[in-house]
């Protein structure tokens, strides 16, 4: 029989670190069997065996902000997997397959301007986005980067945004909170109010959003009133998924298959499906 | 190429069975209880040549309900390594109807559009499958004469109509004539046995009644015009969310994934079995979240699936009129009605 395609790999953990109280922040050599090239907006298969497996968004692209033959992933827990997952430590093993998902060129967005928006867990698929655009800093005109986080305790990777924020002359960084108790000396407010000091030409930009569906009902919405064409928002959807490979049947959404067409999609592309946003 | 057509003594289908045994796990319809199943059967076996469609479609013998995908054993250093299933016996299905024959060729259209997993149609490519052709249909709820499943033979290898005593068998597939030959010298059908078969064929769809107004190829657009909740409100607020009719069905191909391991975590397997959009939980992400979370959607999203999106994407209609799911489902939600009813909008 031939062998199923969805076999992992195992990976090891270089570092673990906690993010948040609900999340750790993993390093991981990258899959060697075959070369490992994710786009931003990829994602792959996350397994233990005998616990489970489930879809990761990738939260760094080995060679773009991080070593060659390294990759990153957040997780937070939810479940039995992510439960165990967020214990590992230095020197285990996660099983891994893929990268999986639509792989988008970015030949398109070259010389135009950048909005990248992420809202809570959003963040982790947003920062490959991120990276790509500041290691190709000079590909694009003006980064606008926003982010939301329900509280300052659950604002993740703060490292990258103080480090994004540095580079003031040439991109626009701005982060907001919903709420927050005494300390913090940032905005407050959801993330669509962060979209006002956006001074970007949208007639001539591309935005990509990250963040949970009430998110993109509200922000998508405030784009196309700013002028952002709807096939010039991009954004990334998230379903249930058993094999990452277009058979389970689990992330199909209408006619489309999230693992093979997605997650990644134009608002064009999805606005007039029922089960999209 | 005319048909080569060969006549075949029913008292032979024993000899047949065993030629086919030596290579394969011979299954066949077989009167279980109050319904047929797909059961292995032997020389002496009582094999039903005529019977109303099996409980579970043919689609089990290459998407099984249970499959080890892998299985995984840790080492010393705590590093699991993987190791796929044992070869099985590829599969020769005797008796296969129009219906289930389609649903092997959605099945296989499926796979291979999809990424290139080709566990299933390995399984396909090595099985050997007779199909038989129906004088009428073989219950009620068939609608195979519509859904236009009624006259394929594809992907059988030998197909046979029943005359009793003697079954004419057609080779579609230079396998079915080896076996054939095997068995028994080939013997021509007879010019009376064809003459039979030309005037049994030209008159047998009168036995079919129809029961939808428009081609199958109509369905994509038809249901993109039946926008209007109340047929699918009125449909699935009878549906009892048990999934009977995704697991009965022959195009259905959706799975989960689980593990077993042994107690001390050392061993264990990955495993795929059927799952199904009408069972709650389908649609729901890490969170809880669920994105399809109404009956109406469920029951929306499988009839468009069916209709629409396996035809848009795999260019076949994903459903093969054998009836399986309105005469399993508790509360009788007919596909076959709701087509008709999407049809008069159309």
């Amino acid at each position: 029989m031939v062998p199923s395609r969805m076999i992992p790999e195992a990976c090891r953990v270089l570092e673990a670190v906690p993010a948040t109280s609900k999340e750790m922040h993993l390093v991981l050599e990258a899959p060697q069997q075959e070369p490992f090239r994710p786009e931003p907006g990829q994602f792959v298969m996350v397994s233990l065996p005998g616990i489970g497996e489930a879809p990761i968004s990738i939260a760094a692209i080995p060679g773009e902000g991080t070593p060659e033959d390294t990759f990153e992933l957040l997780i937070r827990r939810a479940g039995r997997l992510t439960n165990l997952v967020t214990r590992l430590k230095a020197g285990d093993y996660l099983y891994v397959r893929g990268p999986y998902g639509r792989r988008v060129g970015w030949e398109a967005f070259r010389g135009t301007n950048l909005v990248l928006i992420a809202g809570g867990l959003g963040l982790a698929p947003l920062r490959p986005f991120v990276r790509r655009a500041l290691h190709r800093r000079q590909d694009f005109r003006r980064i606008d980067i926003a982010v939301g986080a329900r509280s300052p305790d659950e604002l993740l990777f703060r490292d990258d945004i103080a480090s994004w924020s540095a580079r003031h002359d040439d991109v626009h960084v701005g982060v907001t909170v919903d709420a927050a108790s005494n300390g913090w000396g940032g905005r407050i407010g959801v993330i669509t109010t962060l979209f006002d000091d956006m001074r970007t030409d949208t007639e001539d930009a591309y935005c990509f959003i990250c963040g949970p569906p009430v998110m993109y009902r509200h922000a998508i919405r405030k784009l196309l009133a700013m002028g952002f064409y709807e096939n010039h928002v991009w954004l990334t959807l998230e379903r249930r998924m058993k094999c990452g490979i277009g058979l389970c049947g689990n992330c199909q959404m209408d006619g489309l298959y999230l693992c093979q067409q997605g997650p990644l999609f134009s608002y064009r592309e999805v606005r007039h499906l029922k089960e999209a946003v | 190429m005319e048909h080569e057509i060969y006549r075949f003594p029913r008292e032979r289908l024993d000899a047949l069975i065993e030629r086919l045994g030596r290579e394969y796990r011979v299954v066949a319809p077989v009167l279980k209880g109050v319904h047929h199943a797909w059961e292995e059967v032997r020389p002496g076996t009582p094999v039903a040549l005529e019977y109303p469609t099996t409980l579970l479609p043919p689609r089990q013998f290459f998407a099984p309900q249970r499959e080890v995908l892998y299985r995984y054993r840790k080492g010393d250093d705590g590093k699991a390594v993987f190791e796929t299933p044992p070869p099985e016996r590829p599969v020769a299905l005797l008796g296969v109807h129009g219906c289930d024959l389609t649903g092997l060729r959605v099945l296989r259209s499926f796979h291979e559009s999809s990424c290139g997993d080709r566990m299933v149609t390995d399984r396909l490519d090595q099985s050997f499958i007779l199909g038989i052709a129906c004088w009428v249909p073989c219950m009620a709820e068939a609608f195979c004469r519509d859904m236009g499943s009624l006259e394929n033979e594809i992907p059988a290898d030998l197909y046979a109509w029943d005359f009793g005593e003697v079954l004419l068998l057609k080779v579609l597939k230079a396998r079915g004539r080896e076996i054939l030959a095997d068995v028994a010298p080939l013997e021509a059908a007879t010019a009376d046995e064809m003459a039979l078969l030309r005037r049994r064929m030209r008159v047998r769809h009168e036995a079919f009644p129809t029961h939808l107004r428009f081609p199958p190829s109509k369905l994509p657009v038809a249901l993109e015009a039946a926008e209007s909740d109340i047929l699918w409100e009125a449909n699935a607020d009878r549906c009892l969310s048990c999934g009977r009719c995704n697991l009965v069905c022959p195009t259905c191909t959706c799975f989960d994934v689980h593990d077993v391991g042994t107690l001390d975590g050392s061993q264990g397997e990955r495993v795929r079995s059927w799952h199904g959009c009408q069972i709650p939980g389908f649609s729901r992400v890490a969170g809880g979240h669920d994105f399809r979370p109404t009956r109406t959607q469920q029951l929306r999203y499988r009839i468009f699936r069916k209709g629409k999106y396996m035809p848009e994407r795999y260019g076949m209609v994903g459903c093969t009129g054998c009836g399986r799911c309105f005469k399993h489902c508790p509360t009788h939600i007919s596909i076959r009605d709701i087509f008709r009813q999407v049809g008069g909008t159309a």
